[in-house]
């Protein structure tokens, strides 16, 4: 009896699921990318997602903490990277430069009605550094102290980079008072941003209306799907289920340009997708002739201008033009050239003896294992356009696609020969960071996102030198060179830099893709007039 | 011959088509008008032209010739799986079969197993542990598929076992790999056959949904399902890279579904 009741409900489940889809669809049909969504109180976004929970501390899950709209830091970065107030009001650093001091905003209040203090922001911040390590990549202090609304931080050493630091979307300020009575992870955690979670889950988030927050709040819910697919992305967005949707790819973005009913705002990004190179003494790439032939083998003008429509700007140094660190005074010596990698390959003792057409040396192939990740479309392309190229230039690559997930702890522990991804060089305003984590000596795991191998003591003394350099313009040389002592090594190689855009409906006002891509859901983001 | 043919007008057809899509595979490379490896980058995404009847794919390549290859790629990988099937089903299937027993009972619960998981959720959970690969691929398919066949054989053989003809070559003291050799399968080979003959087209859908699930071949193959899963990409600028390969799977799979039914009709006339 018990079963079959059960097996009613479900039919009349099934069959509930299935009328309400046939109304949608017919509700949708007559006005296909007109609006299936007529409410102007949601908003409906669609993103990609890689965070299986709100905590901000873990892993890189703040990104979509900010991204949604939920937290914000102390600092911010504007359309032109430059560091401005957010919910601190201004900062200043002492003399010495060993001390800070960060005005916080009088009157935020967090979502659940609690002052937002220096007392609050002090105990957010030391939280991040006890809950991940990665907080102590980007600075060590010597203690934090909040004074009224002041809060003022004390460190060892000089450290320039310290507000964009604090902008790092894994120093979210969050409220500590309310943790004891809220799971962060799984109801996501109490911040300051315009909207809060209203429910969670990795597919898709459900966020409301902030009642507290300090300015116009211009819709009472947004949905926030996750559609990892760029083409279903794409779609969704023509087909009205979306208002606004992230990144698209190179092949759709032409429909939406030449469309009315749509608002592209694509601008160069911050980002680079470049492929690191495992030089650790067992692997063939360990020999810096055969990365500096493999960088000269591979067409880049062609695979951004041509196969990617020149979305991307063809790459050459670790860091986009549109940052402003010498793109153009940098010198490749490993620029585009088939007959310079031929000789070298031949230098360093590749030849085909037994006449397949791969390359070898002591009886080993030419063969590279390259790993790649299918959620952003460009890195499968790119990996397949260099394995063309270069199999012409005898070199065997195996393109290895695994889940996106498992690509951090493949870098770390160098389980690849070239490892591809698209890497944001400037999450703290600056290279410094980036230049540091993929190319430091890894020392025992010290550094472990340099999972690669790569050292250079010269390139190491610079860092060090850049780390704690206040000056503006020898910041900016110092950089110039590590990149190109980075070039000089074939250290990595760089494919591309892409542009990133957000595409709206005309439904909605406001919404604007930041060079920085942490800020995606607004309040400025507010229904069309 | 002629004769044959007069009767069997459908089945001869079929046939003549299935052999034209072996000659087509075997003679790919020959066939296809140019390397379907070697693209020309600066021409990518092209339409239908002189050049290239089929237009050109992402990385500038003939699509055409890429199809043509494609038709060696997916029909070797399949008959390697039907093959391997039949093989390793028809084997446990006697074993299990003539044996009976506790052979027949471990040999039936293993079948037993492997049937009660869905099949292709199962093949595409054992082509994720291996790795996508042909070869995986066709390890993944025979995991999943040889508990049917086992089983189609055991109950034949069980029907066989008692025979007279089959008593008869035991009290002469005939060896036993004799008798399953010279009575056993002769009689049950047509059954297998007609199976997997009707496998083929089934086999060769799932194949290219590994490889269109990622799980399959590898780029650059041309292979049908992975060249679907390329053209996704850009199915709204370009559709036919999806077409071309959807029709050309379509195509091979019917021929070999209505040829596999003509062969049944002809070797099992009892089959309604």
């Amino acid at each position: 009896m018990f079963k079959i009741k059960k097996l009613f409900k479900r039919l009349t489940f099934g069959l509930c699921g299935i009328a309400t889809a046939g109304l949608l669809l017919t509700g949708c049909g007559g006005d296909s990318a007109g609006g299936g969504n007529a409410d102007s109180t949601v908003l409906k976004v669609g993103v990609t997602n890689f965070a299986d929970t709100l905590e901000p501390t873990q892993n890189y899950f703040g990104w979509v903490v900010m991204r949604y709209g939920l937290g914000e830091c102390l600092t911010k970065f504007d359309e032109k990277m430059n560091i401005v107030p957010w919910l601190a009001e201004s900062w200043s650093t002492s003399e010495d430069h060993l001390t800070w001091t960060f005005k916080i905003r009088d009157g935020v209040k967090f979502s659940n009605g609690d002052p937002l203090t220096a007392e609050a922001v002090k105990s957010s911040i030391e939280r991040a550094f006890q809950k991940n390590a990665r907080a102590a990549t980007f600075f060590e202090y010597e203690s934090i102290t909040a004074d009224g609304q002041n809060l003022i931080i004390k460190t060892k050493k000089p450290l320039p980079g310290m507000p964009g630091y604090l902008a790092d979307p894994l120093f979210i300020i969050v409220d500590t008072a309310a943790e004891s009575g809220r799971d962060f992870s799984k109801e996501g955690p109490i911040c300051t941003g315009p909207y809060t979670v209203e429910s969670f889950v990795k597919e898709k988030a459900v966020m409301k209306k902030n009642p507290n927050y300090y300015a116009e709040v211009p819709y009472e819910t947004v949905e926030i799907p996750s559609i990892d697919d760029p083409n279903t992305r794409a779609m969704a967005l023509q087909a009205g289920d979306v208002d606004i949707a992230v990144n698209i790819a190179a092949g759709d973005i032409d429909i939406f340009k030449g469309n009315d009913k749509f608002l592209v705002d694509e601008i160069p990004s911050l980002r680079v997708v470049l492929a690191r190179m495992n030089q650790n003494p067992d692997r063939i790439l360990a020999d810096p002739k055969v990365r500096a032939a493999f960088i000269s083998g591979c067409d880049r003008e062609t695979y951004n201008n041509v196969l990617l429509k020149g979305t991307f700007i063809p790459g050459k140094a670790p860091v986009p033009p549109s940052l402003d660190y010498g793109f153009d005074k940098l010198t490749d010596p490993n620029a585009y050239n088939p007959e310079r990698a031929k000789t070298l390959l031949a230098e360093a003792g590749w030849a085909d003896s037994n006449g397949d057409g791969i390359l070898d040396k002591d009886g080993k192939n030419l063969e590279l294992d390259f790993v790649v990740y299918n959620s952003r479309a460009e890195l499968p392309l790119y990996a397949e356009a260099v394995q063309a190229d270069l199999k012409k230039l005898g070199f065997d690559i195996k393109i290895n696609t695994v889940d996106y997930n498992l690509i951090d702890n493949m870098g770390i522990k160098g389980e690849y020969d070239l490892l591809i991804s698209n890497i944001t060089t400037a999450n703290t305003g600056d290279p410094e960071i980036f230049l540091t984590w993929y190319w430091k000596t890894n020392v025992d795991g010290n550094n472990p996102q340099n999972g690669s191998g790569y050292s250079n003591p010269e390139y190491d003394a610079k860092l060090e030198e850049l780390n704690s350099e206040f000056d503006a313009e020898k910041r900016k040389q110092l950089i110039i060179d590590l990149q190109q002592i980075l070039l000089n090594d074939a250290a990595s190689i760089f494919f591309g830099y892409p542009q990133t855009n957000i595409i709206s409906s005309k439904r909605v006002d406001g919404v604007k893709m930041y060079p920085s891509d942490y800020y995606w859901i607004t309040n400025l983001i507010k229904p069309a007039k | 011959m002629t004769d044959f043919i007069k009767q069997n007008k459908l089945f001869t057809f079929y046939t003549a088509l299935v052999i034209l899509l072996v000659i087509i595979a075997i003679f790919a490379p020959q066939l296809a008008p140019q390397d379907p490896y070697e693209g020309d980058m600066r021409n990518v995404l092209q339409p239908p032209s002189d050049e290239h009847i089929f237009g050109t794919d992402k990385l500038g390549r003939d699509t055409f010739s890429r199809i043509i290859c494609g038709t060696q790629v997916s029909l070797f990988m399949t008959i390697c799986v039907v093959i391997l099937l039949a093989v390793v089903g028809g084997v446990v299937g006697i074993l299990s079969g003539y044996f009976g027993g506790k052979v027949e009972m471990i040999l039936m619960r293993i079948a037993d197993m492997m049937l009660a998981f869905p099949g292709v959720v199962l093949a595409i959970a054992i082509a994720g542990i291996l790795g996508g690969s042909i070869v995986n691929t066709i390890l993944a398919l025979l995991a999943v598929g040889w508990a049917k066949y086992a089983r189609l054989v055991r109950s034949l053989v069980i029907k066989l076992r008692y025979n007279d003809f089959i008593i008869a070559a035991q009290v002469n003291g005939t060896k036993t790999i004799n008798i399953l050799w010279r009575h056993v399968l002769p009689n049950i080979l047509p059954m297998i056959v007609i199976t997997g003959a009707m496998d083929i087209g089934t086999m060769m859908m799932e194949i290219a949904g590994l490889s269109f699930l990622g799980f399959g071949a590898q780029a650059p193959t041309p292979e049908w399902g992975l060249m679907l899963n390329e053209g996704r990409q850009y199915i709204q600028t370009a559709p036919l890279l999806m077409i071309y390969p959807g029709l050309a799977i379509f195509i091979v799979v019917a021929i070999f579904n209505l040829w596999g039914d003509a062969l049944r009709d002809l070797l099992d006339p009892r089959h309604d």
